[in-house]
Order: structure tokens, then sequence, then C-alpha cells
């Protein structure tokens, strides 16, 4: 910060009036998210180390490590962790592939795409709940329209043949579809964005010199969006990480919890078998994990607060 | 826009024909010209190359649209034909009798107001508590500032679920428990650091200039922020409660979590249709086009703000 006051001394008490200012400013807010964020976790973690009651104000039993050793112990919870891994690869994964390719398209296509790229925003406003019950109704036996399409369209010899919801093999595919197709939208308008900033001489200078499509794609663009590309993929690998309403509403984590994640893990664990002490073991080592990658990407990729 | 115009010729052959290696001037005008001149005289192959590509987007533009679009039309088929097997895609009677069903079911009108008015407080909290916040850790680049924007990231990681069951029974022991207030503090934890992190974007791009200005003239520093800066950052100040907002409306989980029959909001009563009344899917796919409708409308017609808050959030980082 430059020093604009012409005395050293004057310049001492302006700034630490500006820095009891600023914290001023940010103390409501940063009190807000003390008492109502921090301070929950605070009891969840509490909790963790305790047998609770599932009724109110029932016995509450101080057990140690208890509740993570059963976390650990069972097969629910590790199954959970290893579906939402690739549940959120899955997600990421096509999402980036599709975003990326609209993305180009609409760059290619220039000025006269513009609403397009509007309509094709859309999806981002839809309530993950509405999606979740759209896709289940597009994909649900019997009456399902995408089995039927297909049918008719002689791919498929009866509509029911895939058991898109019903079939624990590929089930965790088929509830990532509303994820992917409620916010392919936010990453392509992300990476579109990246792509307006990259300096036309550089794409007209590697033209000049010969290169291809894919020299230019991988060579040139990819390398130059990769801070963008990193930003995207880390905001959509957290949410996708914490995705519950689709697939709650889609199967409830069935059949025989072969689309259980973590999510609907750890509400079912709360909820269904009142086990809120269990319950809290298991968000605290998910809540671990999580601060884990979001400690790695803050201080590799975001450094908020710095000037680029 | 000058980027646009040129990486269109990545498919293929590369044409020299597009103007000189630096033009400066981007104008729109200039780019329509351009555009006219490609559309004239322009080779068979890069004119083949666009079609294609226009080909490939109205594609693109079916598949991803036409979900909704289904949604929109089983709404209006008759309730025992929206399980009809095998299903139609136009309704063969149109008919608004699953709207008149899914609004008339009692608590779904209550649940409307819920939401709405969930949103609305939500959003205010987030902009009352981030606008400052947001100032001060943009205006003067403090330690507590940086300390305190990386802890508002942080907070984007905490999954609701871990949170929602010691939240609920915080409200409750001071009788808020299942009210819109409880609901929309939730909320607020989840679009507060959103709406810092965009605020933040937003003050970064005023001239320091202007406050100075301001103080020099005898205001004092809050005086300056109200009067100077937050009117030059109002556009933000839109972007940011469109968002706060939408965060909110659509939001499920802590909705399920903190609200039993009093405060309960459209999302829950969505979900809820698929137990309580067996499998109604006529009115679901009613009112959830009656839930979304809304904020599609006001999303196509604010878009241009949207983009510029998506974008400045995820870009500028």
């Amino acid at each position: 910060m430059p020093a604009t006051g012409p005395q050293p001394a004057e310049e001492k008490t302006v700034r630490i009036s500006d820095r009891r200012f600023a914290l001023c400013l940010m103390t409501p807010a940063a009190l807000f998210l003390a008492v109502f964020v921090a301070f929950p976790l605070f009891r969840l973690v509490a909790d963790s180390f305790f047998k609770i009651s599932p009724i109110a104000g029932g016995p509450r039993d101080f057990v140690g490590l208890d509740n993570y050793f059963r976390a650990f112990a069972s097969d629910a919870f590790m199954g959970a962790g290893w579906r939402t891994l690739a549940y959120t690869l899955i997600v990421v994964t096509l999402e980036f592939a599709l975003g990326l390719g609209m993305a180009l398209l609409f760059t290619t296509l220039g000025r006269s795409s513009q609403i397009w790229r509007t309509v094709f925003m859309y999806p981002l406003m839809i309530a993950p709940i509405v999606a979740g019950l759209l896709w289940k109704f597009l994909m649900i036996d019997n009456f399902g329209l995408i089995g039927t399409l297909l049918h008719q369209a002689g791919i498929l010899s009866n509509p029911n043949q895939i058991g898109w919801l019903s079939d624990p093999d590929i089930v965790l595919y088929s509830v990532a579809i509303p994820d992917i197709w409620l916010t392919t939208s936010f990453m392509c308008l992300v990476l579109f964005a990246g792509l307006q900033n990259i300096p036309g001489d550089l794409i007209e200078a590697a033209r000049l010199d010969g290169a291809r499509a894919p020299a230019m794609l991988f060579r040139i663009i990819l390398p130059l969006l990769r801070p963008v590309i990193a930003v995207a993929l880390v905001v959509r690998g957290i949410d996708a990480a914490r995705a519950f309403d689709t697939i709650l509403i889609q199967t409830n984590g069935g059949p025989q919890s072969a689309s259980e994640t973590m999510s609907l893990l750890i509400y079912r664990t709360m909820i269904r078998f009142g086990d809120p002490g269990l319950a809290s073991a298991m968000g605290t080592l998910y809540l671990l994990a999580m601060l884990a990658v979001a400690f790695v990407a803050v201080s590799t990729i975001w450094r908020p607060g710095k000037d680029n | 826009m000058r980027v646009a115009e040129r990486t269109k010729n990545d498919g293929g052959k590369a044409a020299p024909v597009v103007a000189g290696p630096s033009v400066p001037t981007t104008t729109r005008s200039s780019g329509r010209k351009r555009r006219g001149v490609n559309r004239e005289g322009l080779e068979a192959g890069r004119r083949s190359t666009r079609a294609l590509l226009w080909v490939l987007l109205a594609a693109a533009m079916v598949l991803y649209g036409f979900p909704f679009l289904y949604l929109l039309f089983t709404s209006f088929k008759t309730p025992i034909d929206t399980i009809a097997v095998p299903p139609t895609i136009l309704p063969r009677e149109w008919t608004l009798e699953n709207y008149t069903n899914a609004l008339g079911r009692s608590g779904v009108l209550a649940s409307f107001i819920n939401s709405v008015q969930t949103a609305i407080i939500s959003t205010v909290l987030s902009l009352v508590l981030a606008v400052p916040a947001a100032y001060g850790i943009t205006r003067y680049k403090t330690l507590s500032g940086r300390i305190f924007i990386m802890a508002a990231l942080v907070t984007r990681m905490v999954p609701p679920v871990a949170i929602g069951i010691p939240l609920a029974s915080m409200m409750a022991a001071v009788g808020l428990s299942d009210t819109p207030i409880a609901l929309s503090i939730a909320h607020t934890t989840i679009s507060l650091p959103l709406s810092i992190w965009l605020m933040s974007s937003f003050f970064e791009a005023v001239p320091k200039d202007l406050e100075e200005a301001a103080t020099v003239d005898g205001c004092s520093r809050l005086g300056a922020l109200w009067r100077v800066v937050i009117p030059v950052v109002s556009g933000g100040i839109a972007v940011t409660a469109i968002f706060a907002f939408l965060a909110s409306w659509n939001e499920f989980l802590f909705a399920l979590l903190m609200t039993a029959i009093r405060s309960q909001t459209t999302p829950v009563v969505i979900a809820n249709f698929q137990t309580q009344f067996g499998l109604d899917w006529g009115s679901m796919t009613a009112l959830a086009a009656v839930y979304s409708i809304p904020v599609i409308l006001l999303t196509l017609l604010l878009q241009r703000k949207i983009v510029a808050g998506m974008t400045l959030g995820a870009v500028k980082g």
C-alpha cells in the first residue's frame, strides 16, 4: 500500500485507525459466521465423542473415539466415501468436457450466438430438487421417456431394458445426470469468460505459424485457461461432493445404497437411524476431508485478497 | 470479441481474409461489418464449418432445453396421462387440472409465501453484512481482512448436513424453531460467503480516488462509503442480491432439517408430494413449473448482470 502521508508519524496514526475502521466493517459478518457456522461446527465435533439418544433431553454418554471406530468399521461409511469420490469425479469430468465444448462453440460462433448463450444458462436457476424430479421422471421405469424414445428409435429392444434408476450398477451415473445438466452452464460461462481474455494476437500468431485446431487447443488455449479451469473445477468439485437434493429425490440413496453418497448417509444416520453421535463423527470426518481439499485449493489457486 | 471472431477459424483452413493482425478498434460496428463480409464473399470451407457449428449448437440447445419443456408439457396433461405407458411428449389433451390440484392442496400456497419471505430476509441479511465487510476487505488491505476472506471462503466447503442439526437445536433454544427467520439465517450461512466474495470483486473495480476526493470534501469515511461508493457499485449489489435470493429460493437441505409445518418452503413440499400422497406426478410437475418459471424469467431479464456476477467471482478470483 503506497504511503501518502508526508510525515511518518502522521501516517502511522492514520493507518492504525484505518485498520480499526476496516475491522469494524468486518465485525458483523465475522460474528455472524462465528455464531452460525463455527459454533454449530464446534457442536458437531463435540457431539461426535458422545453416544446420544435421539430423543430430546435423552442421555448423553461420553464414549471417546468410539463413534469414529464405528464409522471406519462400517461398510456403509466406507462405501459412501468411495461413492462420493466417484460421483464427484463423474460430475466434474463430464461437466468440464461438455462445458469446454460449449464454451468453444459459443466462442467460435461469436456474437451471433449470444442469445443462445443466455438460453443455455437457464438450468442454473432451477432448484436442484426440481432438476432431480425432472430427470427422475425422464428415467423412471415404465413411464420414463428416455427408455421409450430409445426403444422407438430401435436402440433398445424394450423400454425398460436399462433400469436407469433401479440397476445398482449404473444408478450412480444416472443420479449424476441432473447435477451435470444443472451446472454445465456454470462451467461453460466461466470458461467462456476465460476464453474472451485470451489475447487475439496470440491466436493469430499461432495460426500464422500453421497451428492446427488440436494443437491450438492443447498447446495454447488450455494452458492459458489453466487458472480459470482450476477455479472452476475446485468450485464445482466441492459442490458435487456435497450433492444431496438431486440424489434424495431420485433414489433416496437406493437401490441397495448404490447411490448413497456421504451427505445422504449422514442425513439418514442422523434422522432415520437416530444415531446423532455416529452421524456427527461421520460429519466431522467428511468435513475434515473437504477442508483438506479446500486448504490445498485455496493456498495454491485462489490466494484471495492479493492483487493479481 | 476480437478473439471470438478470430478463433472461429480454428476448425478449418486458416483464412487470411480476417482483418490484419492488430485492429485495436473493437467496436460493435466493425464486428458487424466483418460478419457481413463473412456472409457474402466467404470461401466454402469456412462457410460450411460455420454451418456445421450452428447445427451442433442447435442439437445441444434442443437436448439441453428439452427436459424442462417436457416437464412443462407434462404439467398440462391430465393426471392419468401423466403416467401413461408409453408416455407421449405432448399432452393428448391440454388441461390445467394438475395446476388446480397442486395449488389447491393445503400448505402449498403457504409454502410459497414462506419461500418468498425466507428468501427476502436472507437476501437483506446477506447484503447488510456483506457490503461493509467486503468494503473493509478490499479498501484497507489489512492482514485481518485477508484472513477473513479466506475464512469466508472456507465456510463454503462446510456441508450443510453437518451444521443443519446443531443449527436447528440452537434456533429451538432461542424459541425460533420452525420460523422463516431461523431458516433465512441458515440460508445466509450459504449466501454470505458468496456475497462477500462477489462484493469484493465489485469494490475492487472502484477507483480509490473517488472516495479520497469525497473525504477531502469533508465526508467521513462512512459517509464516503454510503454517499459515493455505494451508488457506484449499485449494479454489483443488484447482482449479489440476485444470487443471495436464488441461493435461498432453491435451497432444500436446511429447509428439510429446520422446518416442520409452519415455515415449510416449496422445495420441501415438492419433495413431500412423493411420499405423502403416493406418487402424484401430475401435481409435482405443475408445482415444479410454477416454482421455476419466476426465476427463469427473472434470469432472462437480468441475464447480463448475472453473467457478470458469475464470471467476476470465478475468473478474477
